[in-house]
């Protein structure tokens, strides 16, 4: 009898036990992560707080506790927790080169996800936005990309053909010509941001150095990359563009030309689809058509899309996997794309894009599936980090108009040295 | 008689001198009024170009030849801004930093100053010289080492690292009160402690109410300072309602563009304060900083 009441009294003892660990699971505080985002007109504060709250729903012991600000704020934000090494978030846009070694290998979280794949993103932008040192080290949210567009009204005025997509370098300075009209202060076209984007690809300029970063010679000087410069050198003679000083007075500091064509002083202009949306909603009657390029050559785009990543660092790495492949994933973007204007990275989901059926919107896919400058780009960081500095004289000259068109070949000759010197100095300070 | 038409000449000519310096006088302030409201004129022309852009559509902004005026003024830029973003609670917010640092900075930057201005203690010169050298120190570099500061004392996404340097005194503001109180004549000082003041007593009484100009020079300078302060909220703020207006504006900043009709007039109703606060401190801050300026 003793040794029964002995026994119940431990049997007691442990259902308890259990009870209590069971009841203790239950009443467990839910874990929160922390997520630093942007508002924009692709993902504003309502579509943010739509995702955190399908996420919770789907996910009811993960908090998310959302920082939203602004885009001016958050390079400052960012470098200053990673510099401090805390107080940075769980999950973020990780879109600076420098930020990138903070953020969490995640290629086997993604290969072991049943639900998300890389095959399931634009090959060309998940490989340069989301790789990094052959590790996938994030997803790359959106995607945008540099496109012409034109401003339909104009032409129809001048009575001149829409350009389509099999137009050339030199049909773009002969339209853009045709387009001016200096008594209404309207310029044609816009001119690249820079060398060795997609139009001077699309000439045919290979690269300003050698693949394996070793050679100057022969490649900023070659024969393609004088074609490309001296095309460059026939568009700012032409008269036909504004001048970087015009651009940076009037247009709107780095983010392009948008305010000019908006307000129909620039009948055509080197855009990007954010642009896109600021001009829909202004009411200007558009068209978008890919970069000229040369017919037989590889077609290049100037594109991108959002680094988001983990912070290596976090406490919780598995939630805030779980929180980012929702984000970045087909759900999260469907939401920005619904609620906002959102161009999603995961074809599945942009086929559901609701002006998909514009003729803008047709434009502007076109140039997702070309290559992308930011392929080489991304594997020759010596390129942005040094040469484009050491061989600037010769971009700034031909912008300025401060050499003759038979002087182009020349001055990319003297700039061979300062950029060789450039990329040897580079070059084994990343590390080769 | 040849006295008296002498001196009826003089009178003539004394009374023509006198309507020529008369209209010299009128024509040297013609000019100087017409001079002074043209640059009225043109450091008025962002304020207006401001104001006219807060009226019209994203595309007549850059249009040209420019309307200064639009012809169909759109009314609802002002309200479009305010719904987008919750920009009266920014405000509000903006509000109490500057009022919680214009109470620090009176209470903190007179009693600082008047040790230094006042009292003899050991290093003094050079813990002076220690004050007016951290002024030289660029504001960014401190950005890390005061981040992980109030990380450490878990007060980020509080209000505290906003507030809390004011009640330490400003190294600005205390160089400026402490040459204003050494202008102030020792003899009152004197005086009071004859009739009994101690150090306290002859601060709250006698240096204070004497200060009132350099005082509104803290007060205006602080007011302008925290209200337009963007980079130090962005970096110890986190939840979405607690950024004071100058984060709220730059949210009209976009990736790929800016929505400038409603940047613009978001951006005239959030000067308006800082309008009306001059107006109000003109005449005292114009004379604090003259005075602190010949007197120091």
């Amino acid at each position: 009898m003793k040794r029964d009441f002995k026994k119940c009294v431990t049997f007691a003892s442990l259902l308890m036990l259990l009870l209590l660990s069971i009841g203790g699971v239950g009443a467990q505080d839910p874990v929160t992560i922390t997520w630093w985002t942007l508002a924009s007109a692709e993902s504003p504060e309502p579509a943010i707080r739509a995702v955190i709250e399908a996420f919770e729903a789907e996910h009811p012991n993960i908090k998310v506790d959302v920082t939203i600000m602004t885009e001016s704020a958050y390079g400052d934000l960012m470098n200053t927790t990673l510099g401090a090494g805390e107080g940075a978030p769980d999950v973020a846009y990780f879109w600076e080169t420098p930020w990138l070694p903070h953020a969490l290998d995640i290629t086997d979280r993604l290969e072991a996800d049943p639900d998300l794949s890389r095959d399931d993103y634009f090959e060309h932008y998940f490989n340069t936005r989301a790789v990094w040192n052959d590790r996938v080290i994030g997803l790359p949210f959106t995607v945008g990309a540099n496109f012409v567009m034109y401003n339909k009204d104009i032409f129809d005025e001048e009575g001149i053909d829409y350009p389509t997509a099999d137009w050339t370098p030199w049909d773009f300075i002969e339209i853009a010509k045709a387009l001016t009209d200096p008594d209404k202060r309207r310029w044609g076209g816009d001119r690249p941001r820079g060398p060795f984007r997609a139009v001077f690809k699309n000439i045919g300029a290979t690269n300003p150095y050698s693949d394996d970063s070793t050679t100057v010679e022969g490649y900023l000087n070659g024969p393609e990359s004088v074609e490309a410069y001296t095309w460059l050198w026939d568009l700012v003679d032409s008269g036909a563009t504004p001048t970087p000083a015009d651009i940076e007075v009037l247009g709107t500091e780095g983010t392009g030309p948008v305010d000019l064509f908006i307000a129909g002083r620039l009948a055509m202009a080197t855009l990007n689809n954010g642009h896109m949306i600021t001009a829909r909603n202004a009411g200007v009657n558009f068209g978008v058509v890919p970069e000229p390029h040369v017919p037989g050559k590889d077609r290049y785009v100037h594109g991108w899309a959002l680094t988001s990543s983990i912070w290596k660092e976090t406490e919780h790495p598995d939630e805030a996997y779980e929180f980012l492949s929702f984000w970045v994933g087909p759900e999260g973007q469907r939401i920005n794309m619904e609620i906002g204007a959102l161009v999603p990275s995961l074809p599945s989901v942009l086929a559901e894009y609701p002006d998909a059926d514009t003729d803008y919107f047709q434009g502007f896919m076109q140039v997702l599936d070309a290559k992308q400058t930011a392929e080489w780009r991304a594997a020759h960081p010596c390129w942005r980090g040094a040469v484009i500095r050491a061989v600037s004289d010769a971009w700034d000259l031909i912008m300025l108009g401060e050499i003759e068109r038979d002087e182009v070949q020349a001055t990319l000759d003297a700039m061979v040295a300062p950029g060789q010197a450039a990329l040897d100095e580079c070059v084994p300070r990343l590390g080769g | 008689m040849k006295t008296d038409a002498r001196a009826l000449s003089i009178q003539r000519q004394l009374r023509r001198s006198a309507a020529r310096r008369r209209y010299a006088r009128l024509v040297g302030h013609a000019l100087v009024y017409a001079l002074m409201i043209f640059l009225a004129l043109i450091f008025m022309l962002p304020i207006f170009w401001m104001a006219s852009t807060s009226l019209k559509l994203p595309r007549e902004i850059f249009a040209w030849p420019p309307e200064w005026i639009p012809s169909t003024p759109q009314w609802g830029n002002f309200a479009e801004a305010f719904g987008k973003y919750p920009l009266a609670r920014y405000m509000l917010n903006s509000a109490i930093l500057v009022i919680a640092n214009i109470i620090g900075g009176l209470i903190s930057v007179p009693i600082i100053a008047y040790g230094f201005a006042r009292f003899e203690f050991p290093f003094k010169n050079a813990l002076f010289l220690l004050m007016l050298s951290t002024m030289m120190v660029p504001g960014h570099i401190k950005l890390i080492p005061m981040f992980w500061l109030y990380s450490r004392l878990e007060l980020i996404d509080t209000y505290w690292p906003l507030i809390l340097p004011a009640y330490f005194g400003n190294p600005f503001f205390v160089f400026l009160m402490t040459q204003y109180i050494r202008t102030i004549p020792r003899d009152l000082d004197d005086a009071a402690r004859i009739d009994g003041a101690g150090a306290w007593g002859i601060l709250y009484r006698i240096i204070i109410p004497l200060s009132r100009p350099a005082l509104t020079v803290v007060v205006v300078f602080t007011f302008v300072w925290v209200w337009n302060d963007f980079l130090e909220p962005i970096i110890f703020l986190r939840d979405w309602d607690s950024y004071p207006i100058s984060v709220g504006l730059a949210f009209f900043q976009g990736r790929y563009s800016v929505e400038w009709h409603l940047f613009m007039g978001a951006t005239l109703v959030s000067i308006i304060p800082i309008l009306v606060v001059y107006f109000f401190a003109q005449k005292h801050l114009i004379g604090g900083l003259a005075s602190i300026g010949i007197k120091g």
